[in-house]
This record gives structure tokens, sequence and C-alpha cells, in this order.
């Protein structure tokens, strides 16, 4: 390269490495900074050109080229090392303790009563979740009372551009936000708080990040058409995925219950998932998901001193109640993060190299994550 | 300048050839005049209707220009004298009902004024309407200056009613739009009755002896030519070159002649009537000279029809040399000038003639060059046409599945270009966007998966979109269509229609009501305003999702040039300083360089944009894309 040609980091090189390479994660975090980007129908579609050299669309995307070290070092002070589910403080189970939330939710309703909790203890003013509209298309939104928490409670397995209202607003300033973001969400708000550039977003008063542990998300439109060819001219109400082994996709539409085989739809994760190295939304202040084999329990990740002092007020609160996590279940859960690590690596060396990858990772670590993960069963 | 319609014989007064054209009607007592506007010819029919109470004629702009030739013809078929005027491609609207025409003949004298426009400077296309004449067996006449316009025009009439067939008149730009000084004559002072003759009936069937009686009126046209006033030749007995001409070829010849100082050398033959040729006089100063040159606009249509007056007489004349366009002496397509005559005759003669010297041209343009700013062919301040283009292009980039737009004439052609961000993607004849769409709506049983969308203004709209429109819903085709209502026939000079509410002299007129059309003809219809551009978007991709049938959407704002003839502006718009994010992250120049209206200006040392008072007509449509929020808008 000639010295003095500079690279290109902004919307050119997001185009180029980005949407033409269907990498994708539909975080939102490039979303109303700028003209030029807009989310239609699960999808980000650039508008216009922009020329700029460098832009906080390609610095905040967690699909650009990521230094991990540096990341992790912004958050957690350490190198991105914990291969099986990132940096731990405490990992428990936990559930919702009012069933105003239990029963809403897929499981535990651990998220929907710590995000109430947070406002109602004013730690946060406002929420950043993410809804779904009449057609299941999610959105971010920013949300301040209990019924909106809960019409954000369950799936509908496809993801969404949850931080554009992060960015998008409107504030007042001086608001502090909790946000609940999949791990893709949760890495590009690491990058915004770690990132030089001059933000012009809330991102410092970003108070609690709740990670939801994610294994991967539907393109949205060939979903929708594939579930549209399948009920009968109803109008989808809620969808449901029921636990392994059955692992059946429940579609509630009209009157009926039509079950669809979670094999049909694997064809419509998208390809940023497919390369995604993240299950339990490492870079949260803590992350849930579910615990396999027990209905109505949440399992809790704690990561940070913020997570771990709010975990603790919301339980003396009487706001969930927690169990330690049984031994089986922690492996599970270790082998089923590492899988996804394995899997994002061995897609990104068929299609043409780790070293071409969004992010770098030394050889040494991709050494462990291919040996630990050698003899789990997929 | 005083009234077209002063009464003053002998008077010389300084007219535009369109005006010379209208002024020559009103000499020849003509009754009726319609058209449908089109440049260069609307300012034929626009001349008479602002005389139309004072001289007691009917004037109007007819939906089209077969209609037009039609109300035109019924004068004439009453004993009245009727004038049409259009511009080339009006005459291909209009030419079904001519080539019947021909065969019928007509009966008070009927005068078609087609104008061509070389180079498509203001059209579609590039056409030379002459053709016509010849394919239809009647009589053309084309002026050289503004006197013989009136003159030609006057005579046409006259002709017109001794042949009974409708007599063209040929006009190209630089005649009908440049003025010079014309002669008045007398004004008549009374007109017949009008009756229509029921004892015989005007039929082309049967046609095999209909068309034998326009053969023997051809011929007796013929004969008629070969004494014309507007034919003649100046030049020497002996010409080493001869210039055969017509139209605006006879000025440029001339001045290329004079200029080169070859008139001792070179003779100029010019034809007034050139349709059908007086062969006679033809031939007579073919004999002259060895080496013919042809100079005309467009097609080699004297070229052709010269050569072959010759071929069929080449055993008496001996043997000739040709130029022209097909030599390539002359370029096969765009305007004429002084210039390009200048150096096919320094060809011809091998004169070496130098118009400026090359150190003075260069001088010339290096202190002229920076005087004129660069502008790109586009919309003006405030056109809702931007808006709405600005509004498809969103709409369609999010809906992402490389949906296109066809286009149609009007303003909104230029949707072409950058000021319509390059969304129109054909471009025809007039209603030729509604009915290709029903064609591609009919695409998806094969596999096309483009959301089609057509564009089509209001006055295109009744002139030839409505039975496309019918066509659509009848043959189920799929489509959304845009109605562009601005509420004028912008581009040709604001002319009414028949969705204005008033007619040609201006007088009140019923509206047609546009949405009620497009409901009768069963098509499911919205109405936005395209200067609230997020309710447009959002109405564009609902539409852009239904994917059965006929789909109209009307985008209702009115002209930015008529609204500002009645109406204040509507927002005072201005740029905060401290707000706008210029060429950082988060903007870099959205309207400025994006956007570009040129009521906005960059203020390249400042860094930030701000709006040309001059020129900002106040639609605030800048202010709903500003990202920053730092262009505001409040009412007027």
């Amino acid at each position: 390269m000639e010295t003095g040609e500079k690279i290109n980091k902004g919307l050119k090189a997001l185009e180029e490495k980005v949407f033409t390479q269907d990498l994708c994660a539909i975080c939102g975090a490039c979303l109303s900074l700028c003209p030029y980007l807009r989310s239609w129908k699960g999808r980000v579609v650039k508008l216009d050109d922009c020329n700029l050299e460098e832009g906080r669309c390609f610095a905040y995307c967690p699909r650009t080229k990521i230094d991990l070290d540096e990341v992790y070092q912004g958050i957690f002070g350490k190198n991105y090392e914990e291969i099986e589910v990132g940096p731990v403080r405490k990992i428990m189970m936990a559930r919702a303790k009012d069933p105003l939330f239990t029963k809403k939710a897929q499981t535990g309703g651990v998220v929907s009563a710590l995000i109430d909790f947070a406002l109602r203890e004013k730690m946060i003013q406002a929420g950043i979740l993410t809804p779904r509209d009449g057609d299941l298309l999610p959105h971010g939104q920013i949300i301040k009372g209990r019924k909106e928490i809960l019409s954000c409670a369950g799936s509908s397995y496809v993801s969404g551009p949850t931080l554009e209202a992060l960015n998008r607003g409107p504030w007042k300033g001086g608001e502090r936000i909790g946000i609940v973001g999949l791990p893709c969400q949760v890495l590009a708000l690491a990058r915004m708080k770690t990132s030089k550039l001059e933000k012009k977003t809330p991102i410092d008063r970003v108070a609690l990040v709740i990670g939801l542990f994610c294994t991967w998300a539907l393109d949205y439109i060939p979903f929708m058409a594939f579930l549209h060819e399948r009920v009968d001219g109803h109008s989808i109400k809620k969808l449901n995925i029921t636990p392994p082994p059955e692992r059946i996709l429940e579609v509630t539409a009209g009157n009926k219950l039509y079950r669809i085989s979670v094999d049909d739809i694997r064809s419509f994760i998208r390809p940023s998932c497919r390369v995604c190295l993240d299950m339990t939304a490492e870079l949260s202040d803590l992350s849930v998901g579910t615990v396999e084999g027990k209905e109505g329990w949440n399992t809790v990740i704690i990561r940070t001193v913020v997570g771990e002092n709010f975990l603790k007020r919301a339980k003396k609160a009487g706001v969930i109640e927690t169990q330690p996590l049984p031994k089986d279940n922690l492996s599970h859960l270790k082998e089923a993060s590492l899988l996804k690590k394995r899997r994002a690596l061995d897609t990104l060396n068929e299609n043409g190299g780790i070293e071409k990858a969004y992010f770098t990772l030394s050889a040494n670590l991709i050494k462990r994550i291919l040996s630990e993960s050698k003899g789990i069963a997929t | 300048m005083k009234s077209i319609a002063q009464n003053a014989p002998g008077k010389t007064v300084l007219l535009m050839g369109n005006e010379a054209i209208a002024r020559g009607a009103l000499e020849a007592g003509v009754r009726v005049c319609a058209a449908y506007p089109g440049n260069p010819s609307s300012e034929i029919i626009g001349t008479l209707a602002k005389v139309a109470e004072e001289m007691g004629l009917h004037v109007e702009w007819s939906i089209n220009e077969k209609v037009a030739l039609e109300v035109a013809a019924a004068a004439s078929f009453a004993g009245l004298r009727g004038l049409c005027a259009m511009k080339q491609n009006g005459l291909n609207v209009a030419s079904d009902f001519l080539l019947n025409l021909n065969l019928t003949g007509c009966r008070g004298g009927l005068v078609l004024v087609v104008a061509d426009d070389p180079a498509g400077v203001s059209s579609s296309n590039e056409e030379d309407s002459r053709h016509f004449a010849k394919m239809g067996d009647l009589p053309l006449m084309e002026p050289a200056n503004f006197q013989e316009a009136k003159e030609m025009t006057k005579l046409a009439f006259k002709i017109s009613e001794e042949l009974e067939l409708p007599v063209l008149i040929r006009s190209v730009t630089r005649v009908s739009h440049a003025r010079g000084n014309v002669r008045l004559d007398e004004l008549p002072q009374s007109s017949p009755k009008p009756r229509f003759d029921t004892s015989r009936a005007l039929t082309a069937f049967p046609a095999l002896p209909n068309h034998k009686i326009l053969h023997e009126r051809f011929n007796r046209a013929k004969k008629m030519f070969e004494e014309s006033v507007f034919n003649f030749y100046r030049g020497p007995e002996r010409p080493e070159l001869m210039v055969v001409t017509c139209g605006s070829g006879w000025m440029y010849s001339l001045e290329a002649a004079i200029n080169l100082n070859v008139q001792d050398r070179v003779g100029i033959l010019k034809l007034g009537t050139t349709w059908p040729l007086p062969e006679n006089f033809v031939l007579k100063h073919l004999k002259q000279a060895d080496r013919v040159l042809f100079i005309e606009e467009v097609d080699p249509f004297l070229e052709n029809n010269v050569k072959e007056i010759y071929a069929q007489n080449c055993l008496v004349l001996g043997l000739r040399a040709f130029f022209g366009k097909a030599s390539k002496h002359i370029p096969d397509v765009g305007e004429l000038n002084p210039e390009i005559v200048s150096h096919a005759i320094q060809n011809l003669l091998n004169i070496s003639y130098e118009p400026r010297p090359a150190e003075y041209a260069l001088r010339a343009h290096e202190s002229t060059a920076e005087l004129v700013p660069a502008r790109a062919l586009g919309f003006c301040a405030g056109c809702p046409h931007r808006a709405t283009y600005w509004a498809i292009k969103v709409a369609l980039t999010l809906d992402g599945r490389d949906g296109f737009v066809l286009g149609d004439i009007g303003c909104y052609s230029l949707g072409m270009g950058p000021s319509g961000f390059g969304q129109m993607k054909t471009l025809h004849a007039m209603g030729s966007g509604t009915g290709l769409a029903c064609g591609l709506g009919q695409l998806n049983r094969f596999g096309l998966e483009q959301p089609v969308i057509a564009v089509c203004g209001d006055s295109t709209f009744y002139h030839a979109a409505m039975p496309a429109l019918a066509n659509a819903y009848y043959n189920g085709a799929n489509f959304l269509l845009l109605l562009l209502d601005n509420s004028a026939t912008a581009m040709t000079g604001f002319q009414p229609h028949p969705g204005t509410g008033y007619t040609a002299i201006g007088s009140e007129a019923p509206v047609i009501d546009l949405k009620a059309i497009c409901k009768v003809f069963g098509a499911h219809v919205e109405v936005v305003d395209p200067f609230d551009v997020a309710t447009t978007v959002e109405t564009l991709l609902r539409l852009l999702q239904k994917e059965k049938g006929v789909k109209v959407l009307i985008l209702k704002r009115e002209c930015a040039l008529v609204s500002a003839k009645h109406q204040k502006r509507l927002y005072q718009v201005e740029v905060d300083q401290e707000l706008c994010l210029g060429e950082s992250c988060g903007c870099n120049r959205l309207c400025t360089r994006i956007f570009k209206c040129p009521g906005l200006m960059w203020d390249q040392a400042a860094g930030k944009a701000h709006i040309d008072e001059a020129i900002c007509t106040g639609c605030g449509v800048c202010a709903e894309i500003c990202p920053g929020s730092a262009i505001r808008k409040e009412k007027a």
C-alpha cells in the first residue's frame, strides 16, 4: 500500500465488509446516527453513499474488524481469554417471584423483573427493550413502565435493531439507561463505549447492560414468507420453540397451533449468526438465559460489579429468588457456548480463513477453542 | 408589444416566429384554433388565446393533439377556417386522424402547424415531421423567416380551401422562437356562418376512389407550387456550388456565404414549398451547377426528394455530385448553425477561413468560462417533483426488491437525471409509462419479482394515460401508478388542462377529478402531499407491499412556479449554524451533496449549509430531511 493512503473506516467500508458479505447482525448500532442508513423489515439499508473516511457506523459495528483484547480490556480490564462463557463473577439459577413476570415470560421472567425493579428503584430512568410490531418485526424502544416491559417478553426468533433506540432517543439528557440485548448488541455497546470517536449518543449514560443468551436469529423476510405459507392466511400471534429434545416451533395463528420442526427453519439463520463467537452475551453486566431441563428458571451469569450489586439488591428486595446452578447444567452451558465458538471458527475457515474474520484472535486461543470443544456432541 | 390583433396594415412589428404564425392565421380569418402544448409550438395557440375574445375566436387547449386536430378539422367541415398547432411528437399522436383526413378532404381552410425540435432540446426525441406530409400526400411549406411565417400561414388557408386538403406548415425551434420584423396586413372583418353540408359524407371509405382524388389534388398542389413566391434562387448564373435549402437553413446558408465572401461562387436555391416539390423549378436550377449541397435540419428530406427528381431526369441533366447528410458534409443529427454550413462550403470549395482567430477564441473562453456557473439540468427550487423522487428513492431502496420507475413526459422526465436521483428508468411517448406498466405488471406470473411503478403528470394523464389505466384494470395488471399532480402543464408554460378549472382563454371550466377517474377505472386510490416526505415514504412502502391490482397514489402539490404567482411562501427557512453538522459524521452534507435543492448553498469556508434567500421558495422539505434539525422552517 502506498504510504499516506487512508484505509476507509466509513460507510463505504461498512458496505463492502459487512452488508455485501451478508454479515449484518441488525443490532441497530449504526442506525439513527446519520441519514444514510435505515432499517426495513429486518435489514439495514443504505440509502445514499457517504464518502467520509471514518464513521461511527463502522466503528460501532459488531462485524467490522474488532480487536477483542482491546474491547475486553475496555470493559473488564483484561484480555479475551475466558473461552467458555466469558468473564464470570458468579453463575446461578434465578426466577422472578411475582407471577406477573413468570406467567408472561418464556422462562423464569428474570429479565422483565430486573428491568422493572431497576426502573422502580430509579437505578435507571429508561430501559431499551425490543418489542415486536403486529407482524412480529422486532424494533428497539425506550420503555418506562411495567406494561411496556411485559409487552417485550417472549421472542420471535428474529433479531431487531434494538440499539437504534439508544441513538435516536428522544432523550431529555441525564437519564440513566438500562439495555437488554443479544450478544451482537452487547458487543456493539462495548464498542460504542470504548470508541475514541466523538459520540453524540448517550452511551456514557448506559448504567446497566443485561445480555441474553442466543444461539442464532432468523432472517425476517424469508422466515415470515415461510411461515405465512403455512398458516392458512391467519395472522401470526405468537412463536415458541419447545425445549430440547423436542425442539418444535409452535406457531399460534388464528385459533390454531401449527407445529414446525426447528430443522425446517435453520436455513433462515442469519449468516452473521454463523460466524458469531458469543452465545452468552459476554460483554454484559449480567447475562440471562434458559436452564436446560428446568422449566421456569433462568441461568444468570454475573460479570461485573455493577451486575453483582444490582442482583444482590433485587434479591434482597424479593424481586427474584436464586438457587445454585446444578453442575451438569453448568457443564452443558459451557459446552454449548464453546460449540458456538467452534462452529463460528469452522464457518470462517470454510469462508476463506479465520485470519480474514471480523475479529482478531491469537493462534493460541483458536487452538484452545478447537481442542476444548472436541468431543462435544453437536 | 401591442396586441397581435391590432388592425394596422403596413405597420412593421417585432414578432416571435410563433406569433407571426398566429398573426398569419388572424389575417386569414381563422375562427377555431386548437392545440395541445408542446415546445417549440406552444406560443402559437397561447398567443391566439390572449386575443380570442377580442377577435371572436374559439381557442382551446385540447386534451391531446389528435383531439386538437379533430376540433380544428371540424371547423373546416362546417366551412370555417381552423388552425391546429403541435410539436413533432404531437403529430405522431394526431397522425391516425390526419391519414384519414387526407382521404376525406376538408372544406374551410385547415392549417396544421408542426414545430419540430431539432436536437430534441425540449423533447424526448428528435424527429422530422415532414415525412407525414409525404406519407399523406399533403402540401407542406417551411417558413425561413418571420415575414414568411406569417405569409405562408395566411396563404396555406387559401391553398387548403382550393385543394380541399389540410396544409402542413413545418417550423423549427429557431424559426418559432426567434424574433424578427414582420409587416402587418389587414385583418378581415367578416366570417362565413358555419354549416355542416349533410349532402356529402366525409369518409375515407371507399379508399380507392378517395386515394385517387387525393392524388389529383396532390398534382394540383405541385403545379401550384411551381409558381410559389416562397421558392427562389439567389446567386450567379453558373455557381461552383448550389446550396439547396429550406426553413432555418436559408439564413444559415446566407450568413455562411456572406462570411466566406463566396456569393459570386455559391448559389442558394431556397425552397418554401417542400412537399410536393416544384419539380420543374428544381430541375431548372439543377441545370445551373454540377455540385449540389443540401442544408436542412433533422432528416435528409429535401436531399432525398431532390435526388429522386434528379434520378428521374439524369439523362437530360448529366452528371451531378450531391453533398449533404449522406456524404457526411452535414451532421445527420442535431441542429445546424452558420458555422456548420460554413465548414461544409469551405470543405467543398477548398477555402480556409477562421471565423475567429484561435488565440482570441481561447482568451474569450478563458475570461468568460468561470463567469458561468455550472448548473445541472434539474428541478426548480421548491419543485414538488424533487420531494416526490426523494420519497421514491427512499421507499424503493428500503423495499429492497430492485423496484423501478417507468417514466413519462413532463418536467418529471428529469427524474432520469441527478435531480430525480436517477430513479426514472424509461422514457418514451405521452402515457407510455402507464402503458409499459400494463405490460410489466403482467410479468409476475413469469417470475418478475421487482415492484413496478409508473409516474405520470396530471396533464399527461388526461392526454394519453387514461386508456392505459383502464387497460390495466381490465386486464388485471399489478403496478403502482404515481400521479404527480402539480395542477399545471408546467413544462410547456403552465397551460391549463381538464383538471385545472379554467380554459385556454381563462374562463371557468368544470374540473375533472383525477381521483374520481382513477376510482372509476377500478384502481385503489390514495392522495398524499409530497412535501410531507415521511408520510409519502410510508404510503409508498405500504402500497408497494400490496401485490395485486392497480394502485394509484396521487401526489398533490401545485407547481412551485405557479404557486409563486398567487400565493405567499409556505415557510421561512433558515439553517441554524450552531446545529448544522456540515461534513461531520452524522450528516456529511446531506442537503447540498445529495438532496441538492438549488435553494441550498454550501459555505466552504464555514463548513456549514445556508439558504439562498433569493432562490428558496419556502417549501420546507429540506427541514424534514435535515438529520441535525438544523434547518428550521417557520410559517411565513
